[in-house]
């Protein structure tokens, strides 16, 4: 298995072998393949070649631990790899196999090729319009709650104040109760007619907006941001927010301009973490609308109607489900490139 | 040479608030920037609490307009920890018939119910820190493509929970999925497992870290990077083996971000219901949440819903000090 | 370019007092070195000058403006810190330009102030590094860069070469001054090695405890130390001390005696007296003649000679019987500058003489300096 699986890390990494191997000419895939061939290898003392495979391949490994290092690091990563990906593939399989054949789906093959079913999903449903909304909503709680996370992350990160530990539980008590706990009180206020909101909203209450969602939501995965960002704030040296208040900028200025920016990893995870929460949140989503796509429903309640009343439309929900993941995968890539950034170097520790 | 006191960032509406706070002392400071978050807190979570408590003391009225009759004061929690409370019928004949959660035949439901989240919570944070560390150990490196294999690591945290759950539902459906064969041919699961608890609570455990570790992925290779990468240079010069540089160097930089990422991992493991709800359904593995929306939609008990989330919100807390004692002992956290 | 006026400046945390009714004027253009242990309140008082920490009471002018109350960026100052503190994620020229963008001035300035400053610190050519591309001195020159390109009326620098390498160190000390020398700036420099604040400054400002000790020309500090701390702390190798008391005929001590007129220094019997001499200040008997007014020679015994090059430091004892300390200097303990001809070996007895015109009388009480020398 370990043997095996270092091939293909290999074929992935061309860069990466070519560098290492500079000591070690007979390569790390080589350990498999040349059973029969004499290994030469300057650097490990190994005149023994009768031992065979398991043996020489083990003594290898303990002569050279950095190699040990590295295979079991390919190995790793095929496996995370596999893991990952494998119910996302048979996702595909029952996207494309026609809806009569479902029962007959294999492991990794369809049973028929369907891809109609990705033009199907927009043609049953405006899912588009669905994907839109959701989007949308989890764009505005992600600048929500990085902009109010970041002010209550610096405080809690950097200032040192009364009342501070107690405040931080307040903040994370939240995340104790089930969103259930909030759901009728808050079903009850946004239900509720405010006459003040009149003009803003034609029906005089949050039901069927986009408020009704991203408030709730932001608030609720707020902690976990202030968590994540006052973690990294902490982190950066007094003096370079000194330097750039003496600069020419105000305490926020600084928050905004040298630490967020050097917290880079950290704001971007908690984006990636907050966007995606939102995007995919089920309990509030299901609730704060009615349904319908011009309610400002979210994704999850259009992949929901593919469960027609007669019959469960799988294939389209498959379908749908790759379709709506496709954002967030385009903002994972994006993102990922924050996340691990050019700070790598430790620059921020001076 | 002139003196320079240019005022900065022109004359923009901020510019005079934000000039008053840079006077003001660190607390007032501390206080103003809290305000919008506690702003937010306060209007969408802590209000809707106090709320949600005030109902739970309050006794059920199913059958009135308003689902909330007289003040019964502790009535509904006592109730509940002394297994008189009654959920649906239908749903404790289910449950009953299989031995899954261990606890004995015809033991309360709730209990039943803290077994269940207890367990799930411990098994799933435990396997998603360790695949998550490995996962975040693998992303942090550089080598080629590892761009797209930070993308595919992460993606399963992308995904709805309604697909999540339907995936594994369909892999699992013994019609159109393989799993209930392969499964079989092991010799673990029974023929339909989505309606045995033990089997669900195994399907349910995996489709969680199948997707949740990306979470803990993610959150441990923000830690990560943020390591000075000089220790390792210091390490490597001063013979610190592979081992040793992550035992002593790596472990305890990551400790606080790790320490953030299992307190709120564990807390969303408690709280697990939309993934249930998407695969085996809330009466096979019967979760803390799953009785508040059972008691909330199907039998309209909102006072009982009200108290098992108190109650649910108690059993977190006494996770999270164990945590937050952990944060305090270690650098940059809660203390 | 501007003045800076502190009065009864007044630091508080909750349970300490870091500064303590600190007042004091600085000159327009003056260069002033605020030197003290670590801890001394010395750099705090300096955030107090920069509105990086507000006192808890006093005034702060600098420019003959109040601004006790504006935010650091409105103080026409601009400063250098321990750690350099440069933004690691902008270049050099995005660095040196932070302040000038911030103020809005226009593109073509900007590029002309840069160059300039650039020009001053010989950092032609490396507008677009990083700082983590950079030397240690280089990032130093930058910050500095930084600091001079908007003209600030006053440069606040915060131990600005205590992370530098002694060579480097002793370089941008005179860097420092030709600075000093050509931008007739105001300076306040803060640093706890006293061979920075005698070299560099004007005056300095020698701070304990949070209390401002003395403010007096470096030499001033040197020769007339306003009390036993100052006397202690500048000066290096640090000056001898002796307890004793006042007696009809002068001082007397468990080790050494010396005649002087107690109503001349105007001084009382059994008064607690600490008297101060420097290493320099006192010889072997037989060059007493390289001593102004020599007082009556003294017996001691070599401890320990450490050869310095130039000058041969020599660790005396009053008696053989004192116990060398561990720490410092202890009672009975002599430490004296020879030069390297001289020829004494460890163990030997010697005879010693001291220079009247150089022996200070403290009041051990008060601490306060009584006399700077025995010569009326």
């Amino acid at each position: 298995m370990t043997d095996r699986s270092t091939e293909p890390g290999d074929e992935l990494t061309p860069g990466a072998d070519e560098t290492t191997l500079e000591a070690a000419p007979d390569g790390g895939v080589a350990d498999a393949e040349t059973v029969d061939q004499p290994v030469v290898n300057p650097t490990a003392d190994e005149p023994d070649l009768d031992r065979g495979l398991i043996a020489a391949w083990a003594a290898k490994m303990i002569t050279n631990p950095d190699r040990a290092y590295r295979a079991s690091f390919y190995v790793a990563t095929i496996f995370f790899l596999v893991t990952t990906l494998f119910p996302f593939y048979w996702l595909f399989v029952v996207a494309v196999t026609p809806r009569n054949n479902l029962s007959e789906v294999g492991v990794f093959i369809p049973a028929g090729f369907n891809p109609a079913a990705f033009i199907e999903v927009f043609t049953t449903l405006p899912f588009h319009r669905y994907v839109f909304n959701s989007f949308l909503i989890a764009t505005i709680a992600t600048v929500a709650v990085l902009l109010v996370g970041s002010l209550a992350g610096y405080v809690f990160g950097r200032l040192r104040f009364r009342g501070r530990n107690v405040m931080l539980l307040l903040v994370l008590v939240t995340s104790f109760f089930p969103p259930a706990a909030f759901f009728i009180p808050l079903n009850r206020l946004f239900n509720t007619n405010v006459d003040v909101l009149r003009p803003l909203l034609s029906a005089g209450s949050l039901y069927n907006t986009p408020y009704a969602i991203f408030i709730p939501l932001s608030a609720i995965f707020l902690p976990l941001s202030i968590f994540i960002l006052m973690t990294f704030y902490s982190q950066i040296p007094d003096g370079l927010e000194d330097a750039a208040r003496v600069e020419g900028t105000t305490r926020i200025g600084a928050l905004f301009r040298v630490i967020v920016p050097l917290s880079a990893p950290g704001v971007a995870t908690a984006g990636v973490l907050t966007f995606i929460s939102v995007y995919n949140e089920y309990f509030f989503s299901s609730l704060m609308t009615d349904g319908r796509p011009g309610s400002w429903a979210p994704m999850l309640e259009g992949i929901l109607r593919f469960q027609g009343e007669f019959e469960v439309l799988y294939n389209l929900m498959a379908a749908a489900s790759i379709v709506a993941v496709l954002p967030v995968a385009i903002l994972v890539v994006v993102a990922q490139e924050k996340i691990v950034s050019g700070l790598t170097t430790g620059a921020v520790k001076e | 040479m002139s003196t320079d006191t240019r005022a900065d960032e022109g004359g923009s509406l901020l510019a005079r608030p934000l000039n008053w706070l840079e006077t003001q002392s660190e607390e007032v400071y501390a206080y103003v920037l809290l305000t919008p978050a506690f702003a937010l807190l306060a209007l969408v979570a802590f209000y809707p609490l106090i709320e949600t408590f005030r109902f739970s003391l309050l006794a059920d009225a199913v059958a009135s307009a308003d689902p909330f009759g007289e003040f019964i004061g502790l009535g509904n929690y006592v109730d509940l920890l002394t297994a008189d409370t009654n959920f649906t019928q239908q749903f404790i004949s289910v449950t009953l018939t299989d031995s899954f959660p261990f606890v004995a035949f015809g033991a309360p439901f709730l209990q039943q119910a803290i077994f269940v989240t207890l367990a799930f919570a411990i098994l799933s944070v435990l396997f998603e820190t360790t695949i998550g560390f490995g996962q975040a150990l693998v992303l942090d490196q550089d080598f080629y493509g590892r761009r797209w294999v930070r993308v595919s690591i992460i993606i399963p945290w992308a995904i709805p929970i309604v697909i999540q759950g339907m995936i594994f539902f369909l892999i699992f459906n013994p019609t159109i999925g393989f799993g209930t064969e392969f499964m079989q041919w092991l010799g673990v699961f029974g023929n339909n497992p989505l309606s045995s608890s033990t089997d669900s609570f195994l399907i349910v455990l995996v489709a969680d870290i199948w997707k949740t570790t990306a979470f803990m992925a993610l959150l441990i290779l923000a830690g990560l990077q943020s390591i000075d990468r000089g220790l390792y240079d210091v390490a490597e010069v001063s013979g610190a083996s592979p081992w040793q540089r992550f035992r002593y160097i790596t472990l305890p930089l990551v400790a606080p971000a790790l320490l953030v990422a299992m307190l709120f991992r564990t807390m969303d493991a408690m709280r697990i219901y939309g993934l249930i709800d998407a695969t085996a359904g809330c009466e096979t593995v019967p979760s803390l949440t799953c009785l508040v929306i059972i008691a909330l939609q199907n039998s309209r008990r909102w006072a009982t819903a009200s108290a098992v989330a108190f109650l649910t919100a108690v059993v977190i807390s006494g996770f999270v000090v164990v945590y937050l004692i952990a944060l305090r002992n270690s650098e940059g956290g809660v203390a | 370019m501007a003045s800076v006026k502190l009065e009864g400046v007044t630091k508080r945390y909750e349970d300490v007092t870091a500064v303590n009714e600190m007042s004091l004027e600085i000159e327009d253009g003056e260069f002033v070195t605020f030197v003290g242990p670590s801890g001394c309140g010395k750099s705090t008082t300096m955030e107090t000058i920069a509105g990086l920490t507000l006192p808890t009471e006093g005034t702060i002018e600098i420019g003959e403006r109040d601004v006790t109350n504006l935010p650091p960026k409105d103080r026409g100052i601009s400063m250098v810190f321990q750690n350099i503190a440069l933004f690691p994620h902008m270049d050099v020229y995005d660095n040196v330009s932070f302040g000038l963008r911030l103020r809005q001035y226009d593109q073509e300035e900007i590029d002309r102030r840069v160059e300039e400053a650039a020009d001053i610190v010989q950092l032609e050519g490396m507008m677009d590094r990083m700082p983590k591309e950079m030397s240690g001195g280089q990032r130093q020159r930058v910050a500095i860069a930084r600091a001079i390109v908007r003209n600030p009326g006053a440069f606040l620098m915060d131990e600005p070469l205590a992370n530098l390498d002694a060579e480097l160190r002793v370089h941008m000390r005179t860097q420092l001054q030709r600075l000093h020398r050509e931008l007739d700036t105001t300076i306040i420099y803060v640093t706890h090695d006293q061979a920075q604040a005698m070299t560099m400054s004007d005056r300095i400002a020698v701070i304990d405890s949070g209390v401002l000790q003395q403010v007096a020309p470096p030499l001033k500090c040197y020769n007339e130390p306003a009390n036993l701390f100052v006397a202690g702390f500048i000066g290096s190798p640090a000056m001898n001390f002796l307890e004793g008391e006042v007696v009809d005929g002068g001082f007397e001590s468990e080790y050494a005696n010396i005649d002087f007129d107690p109503k001349a220094h105007g001084v009382t019997p059994r008064q607690d007296l600490t008297v101060g001499i420097r290493p320099e200040n006192v010889f072997l008997e037989e060059d007493s003649r390289k001593a102004a007014s020599p007082t009556k020679p003294f017996d001691a015994v070599v401890d320990v000679i450490e050869p310095m090059g130039k000058e041969v430091n020599a660790y005396l004892l009053f008696d053989r019987d004192v116990e060398a300390s561990a720490e410092g200097r202890g009672e009975g303990q002599l430490l004296i500058n020879l030069t390297p001809d001289t020829d004494i070996e460890e163990d030997d007895d010697v005879r010693i003489v001291m220079d009247r015109q150089n022996v200070h009388l403290f009041d051990r009480t008060s601490g306060d300096a009584i006399s700077h020398s025995l010569e009326t």
